[in-house]
């Protein structure tokens, strides 16, 4: 693509271009990390609470620790536990979707669990999951796939009904074509656009349920900087040391509404039809 | 049923109608005006209605107000009569006598007899670990009389009054024969005592009020208060413990005036609050906490001493303090095996804290006991602040000491848990947590259940030495306060050899207030309100 | 009608079922002891081993089980390991404080939310419509604690307008009540709001291009106000589907509120029983909510009738 051609697609979809520049500004932010940032682990309590300055940019916390590094090594984890929600609700809704969608006696058992995840409250799922056990990323990235699987699954599944009745695929049918080879053919590649927006707005909401996790004490390990225990553990400093709270808020707030803009600007240019139902 | 408790729900379905569908001006006279209720924040929510069933303070909080005890500590820490009027001390039959004082009723209005403080004692001492150790010593007690009873010893001990009086949960609180015959491990249903305030269970809501009236029928010792003896006037006519887990929210409503008093605010709101005219800051518990690292004497590495020794050498405890205290005046540390401030304090054997943090001497102390980098499972209860704080500090020091450790973040509900599981660490078990206890019961070698050194039948840690088990008992005997003092300094000189645990700091908790709120009494462990004024 | 409510509420029967063995699984197969935390900081491992066996959490799992089914189904949801109350008990002292901040939160969302949208959808393409469709980007990416904690600050300590925490019964006096539950509904309502004025633009300019609006504007229905209000009605099944899916998430963010404001309603019960392991309490407020998501669903569902008669049961 040239420059030109660049600035009109911009033009045309300016939130997909903001969207993704803060993206992959903050990508590789993370990923660099280590060499823009120092140990964002390490703790000097002589240093506690500094506001911003030339030698702690974004300030220290409470236990002395630097902040710009641990909102640098904190855009790890946000986008860790966002994009891995995103893809492992879509891949495992995807599938079950697929098999209710398309095999009618399998639709009803599965529906029936899905109603049953859907109707347990999802914060509260997550809460007891990661107070229950040991908090590590993991787990909390477990907490938060298992109530987004449903709402895959009823999206894959309405997506797939309504394909399944296209005179093509009856061709399909008729012509000899064994089930699998129909649904990976001609079912799947019409749940994709729909997905691909829902994929972004998990990511969003998977980081947010992060911070709220965090929030409430049930989130990722306090040792591992993430925006949301970084927030949660400083909330007692608003008033004090108001920086504790405001640049991890700034980068959470940044990259969720880079998401949100980068699907709103996917939900249009792919789905039209979706883009005027939600 | 019981009399009481029909009445009690006779009483609470009346005042739910009330509530739910009389005017307001009915509401207003059953309530008392908000001059005369004091609203209290505390450090947490209260368990159980049964004060002897647990050891959280807030279950001492709530027996304070609704229960008496036999005898109660004044601010030097000595035991005055409370219940008891006239008592004495037979050497020669090694009988202690008591006769109650006149006036005592239970809040149903019947007289308090012997017979209801003799069965009292016992559930308590079925469930107190001071309790016990008076109990191997005490042949009988028995009720001579409606106002008279005895406590019997088989052998010479000096610390009757004392574990009557302490202030370390559970309390020696009475209650009636009825209550007090419920089997010790069953918690009791119906609160029913004979102290200051009664338990209004009407307007009561679990996890978010308790509401406390003054118990009309109360009869006060002649004598002022001091610490928790003397006379128990109470000048309000309500207190409500409410439960307000946010930290930033208590001290924002407090700010505003919504409630009186916020027992536990953060040291960092202290320059806040501390600048508030409307706003005062009190020590109450002058001993306060002292923060304790336990390590697991049953698995490798923390069953060779010389590994427990090193961690000595690696703990800062003002780094610690500063953590979660900031540069703070309520903070400092503590060489001595008994808290800082207390009758035992001493400075036998603490050559590791004067030679400061020394990572090159913990590293050699690892090197001799033979330390091949073994993995320490660190448990963090993430859900309390300073322990969740220390741990990590902890973390980094045992590193730069040359410990492997690994930090397991929970809550401290699976903390509690865990740590009972004396398997390996691999198989649910645990190296290191980290806990804190009173600064009071820290200075006292019996009542902390953290001192006995009996191996697999001692607290969390199961830590095993004869030699400090044999001077806890000849502590315990010892009759003059020097007799004690002389003992203390050779247990902490052979508890900083064999390290069962080791310190992080001691620090107090000021409690902020209304400066309307007057006459709060400085007492460690409990929070009186009697005396308490709001003018 | 009344046949297709029945038999809604028959398939309810295996949902709950589910979520019955889902929940009490997952809170009996987890680690965490609620007799450790009962018998407090001093105790021994026999006192908590009494506790345990006191407290019937000794017993083997599929009789604890089958005694809570038993008593679930007779609407016996058991009793807090803790205080000893039943758990409906409990519920129901909880009760007022979380349907009233429910009620003004959705109230507030709802009004707000719809005033922005059709706003928005009447000004196409204009600096208005960009300002409320940055401000719904925005309300979805602060977390609901921040703004709660920046409304606080604000609205609370500088300005002193409002309370900073707490709630005040409804039975005393209306004006009280609202005063505590401002502030909770706003920061509650943010995502509400955003969702809400998201979905009623989109349908609403969806709506205003059908070809009946064009008729009606040709015909000389030139009246904007009119106009709007005839495409708002044809827009309300999806909003109220969206209110139907919000009033799920809200029981998410009501926990996290009820904390910041310190309201003490059923969100802050379940949390503070995960934390200590009332099992009873857990499980019985998983059940409640999850009974109710399913009855709003239900009543969602039916509401269609009432905005589009071409919908029928």
């Amino acid at each position: 693509m040239d420059a030109t051609a660049f600035i009109t697609f911009a033009r045309r979809n300016p939130t997909i271009v903001a969207g993704s520049i803060i993206l992959l500004f903050m990508t590789v932010v993370a990923l660099a990390a280590p060499l823009i940032a120092g140990d964002p682990r390490l703790m000097n309590p002589v240093n506690r609470l500094k506001p911003p300055s030339a030698q702690f940019w974004f300030g220290t916390d409470g236990l002395g620790r630097d902040i710009f590094s641990r909102c640098v090594y904190g855009a790890r984890i946000s986008l860790i536990v966002g994009v891995s929600v995103a893809s492992a609700s879509v891949l495992i809704g995807l599938a079950i979707g697929l098999a209710a969608g398309y095999l009618r006696w399998l639709d009803n058992y599965v529906m029936r669990v899905m109603d049953g995840l859907m109707a347990i409250p999802a914060i509260l799922l997550a809460i007891a999951m990661v107070s229950l056990n040991r908090a590590t990323v993991g787990i909390v990235i477990i907490a938060i796939v298992i109530p987004e699987i449903p709402r895959v699954v009823r999206l894959v599944r309405s997506v797939v009904l309504t394909t399944r009745e296209q005179p093509y695929i009856e061709a399909a049918i008729s012509g000899g074509s064994r089930s699998l080879k129909i649904v990976l053919r001609h079912i799947l590649p019409s749940t994709i656009p729909p997905l691909i927006v829902q994929a972004t707005y998990v990511t969003a909401s998977a980081i947010l349920i992060e911070a709220g996790l965090s929030f409430l004490g049930a989130g990722v390990p306090p040792e591992t900087p993430t925006w949301g225990n970084m927030i949660a553990s400083s909330r007692l400093l608003l008033a004090r040391a108001p920086w504790t709270i405001f640049f991890p808020g700034l980068c959470l707030a940044l990259v969720v509404l880079a998401v949100n803009l980068l699907g709103d600007g996917l939900r249009d240019r792919l789905d039209p039809r979706l883009s005027r139902r939600m | 049923m019981t009399k009481i408790a029909r009445r009690t729900v006779l009483k609470s379905t009346a005042a739910a109608a009330a509530i739910a569908g009389a005017p307001s001006l009915a509401r207003a006279q059953a309530r008392p005006s908000a001059a005369r209720t004091i609203r209290a924040v505390f450090h947490g929510d209260v368990p159980t209605y049964d004060p002897i069933w647990t050891t959280a303070n807030m279950a001492a909080y709530h027996g304070g107000m609704v229960y008496d005890t036999l005898f109660g500590i004044d601010e030097k820490g000595e035991a005055k009569p409370q219940m008891v009027g006239k008592y004495g001390y037979d050497a020669g039959n090694m009988t202690w006598s008591f006769e109650l004082r006149p006036g005592l009723k239970w809040h149903d209005g019947t007289d308090v007899t012997s017979g209801d403080i003799v069965a009292s004692l016992k559930r308590w001492a079925a469930r107190d670990g001071g309790g016990q150790h008076m109990m191997q010593r005490v042949k009988g007690i028995e009720s001579k009389d409606e106002k008279t009873f005895t406590i019997s010893l088989k052998e010479r001990y000096g610390l009757v009054l004392d574990v009557l009086s302490k202030t370390s949960t559970p309390v020696c609180f009475m209650m009636r024969k009825k209550e007090a015959e419920t089997d010790p491990m069953q918690k009791i249903e119906t609160v029913v005592g004979s102290g200051p305030f009664t338990l209004n269970m009407a307007e009561t809501r679990p996890g978010t009020q308790y509401v406390y009236d003054r118990n009309p029928n109360y009869v006060p010792r002649a004598e002022a208060p001091n610490g928790i003896s003397g006379g128990k006037v109470v000048k309000v006519d309500r207190v409500v413990f409410v439960n307000m887990p946010d930290g930033q929210t208590a001290v924002a409503a407090l700010q505003a005036g919504e409630i009186d008093f916020y027992e536990i605010p953060q040291p960092d709101f202290m320059p806040q609050l501390e600048a508030d005219r409307n706003i005062k800051i009190q020590i109450l518990n002058q001993l306060g906490q002292v923060g304790l690292i336990r390590p697991n004497f049953l698995h490798p590495p923390f069953n060779n001493v010389k590994v427990r020794q090193a961690m000595l050498h690696c703990v800062k405890q003002s780094d610690h303090m500063k953590a979660t205290f900031g540069d703070s005046k309520y903070a400092k540390e503590t060489p001595s095996y008994f808290a800082m401030g207390t009758p035992m304090e001493n400075d036998a054997n603490t050559g590791w804290f004067k030679g400061g943090q020394n990572f090159a001497r913990s590293k050699a102390l690892l090197a001799e006991a033979g330390y091949k980098g073994e993995e320490v499972l660190l448990m963090q209860a993430t859900n309390i602040p300073y322990m969740s704080n220390s741990a990590q500090l902890l973390a980094q020091e045992l590193r730069q000491g040359g410990f492997n450790v690994r930090v397991e973040a929970m809550d401290w509900s699976n903390v509690v848990q865990r740590r009972s599981v004396k398997n390996p660490p691999a198989q649910g078990g645990w190296n290191i947590f980290i806990t804190s206890a009173g600064g009071t019961a820290v200075g006292h070698p019996i009542l902390l259940a953290a001192h006995a050194a009996t191996g697999g039948s001692a607290w969390f840690g199961w830590p095993e030495d004869a030699k400090h088990e044999q001077l806890r008992a000849q502590w315990s005997v010892g009759e003059t306060l020097a007799d004690r003092q002389r003992i203390a300094r050779e247990i902490q000189e052979n508890a900083w050899n064999f390290v069962p645990q080791v310190y992080y700091g001691q620090w107090v908790q000021p409690a902020a207030m209304r400066t309307n709120i007057r006459g709060v009494l400085p007492v460690a462990e409990i929070i009186p309100w009697w005396n308490v004024e709001k003018v | 009608m009344l046949a297709y409510i029945v038999r809604r509420l028959f398939l309810t029967l295996p949902v709950m079922a589910l979520v019955a063995v889902f929940v009490f699984l997952l809170l009996h197969l987890s680690p965490g002891d609620p007799a450790a935390i009962m018998a407090g900081e001093n105790a021994t491992a026999e006192n908590i081993a009494q506790i345990r066996t006191k407290l019937g959490l000794d017993e083997p799992l599929w009789k604890q089980f089958a005694l809570w089914v038993l008593a679930l189904a007779s609407g016996d949801l058991g009793q807090s390991l803790f205080w000893g109350d039943p758990v409906t008990t409990l519920i129901g002292q909880r009760a007022e404080p979380t349907i009233s901040l429910a009620l003004t939160t959705i109230s507030f969302a709802v009004i707000v939310a719809i005033t922005l949208g059709v706003t928005a959808a009447a000004n196409p393409g204009t600096w208005i419509d960009r300002g409320v469709m940055g401000f719904a980007v925005m309300g979805f990416s602060l977390p609901v604690f921040v703004v709660g904690y920046m409304l606080i600050f604000l609205f609370a300590i500088e300005l002193k307008w409002l309370p900073v925490q707490g709630y005040t019964r409804f039975a005393e006096g209306f004006v009280p009540w609202l005063r505590n539950l401002v502030l909770p509904s706003l920061a509650l309502g943010m995502a509400y709001v955003a969702l809400i004025a998201r979905i009623t633009r989109t349908t609403m300019l969806e709506v205003l291009s059908e070809d009946y609006i064009r008729t009606g504007k040709a015909k000389g229905v030139a009246n904007r106000p009119l106009l709007l209000r005839h495409a708002l009605k044809n827009a309300a099944v999806p909003i109220v589907t969206v209110v139907g899916i919000g009033v799920a998430l809200l029981i998410g963010g009501v926990v996290i509120t009820e904390t910041v404001f310190n309201i003490p309603g059923i969100g802050r019960l379940v949390v503070d029983a995960i934390s200590r392991r009332d099992y009873p309490i857990v499980q019985g407020v998983i059940m409640l909510f999850a009974g109710l998501y399913v009855l709003v669903n239900l009543l969602v569902d039916l509401s269609y009738t009432l905005f589009d008669p071409r919908i029928r049961y």
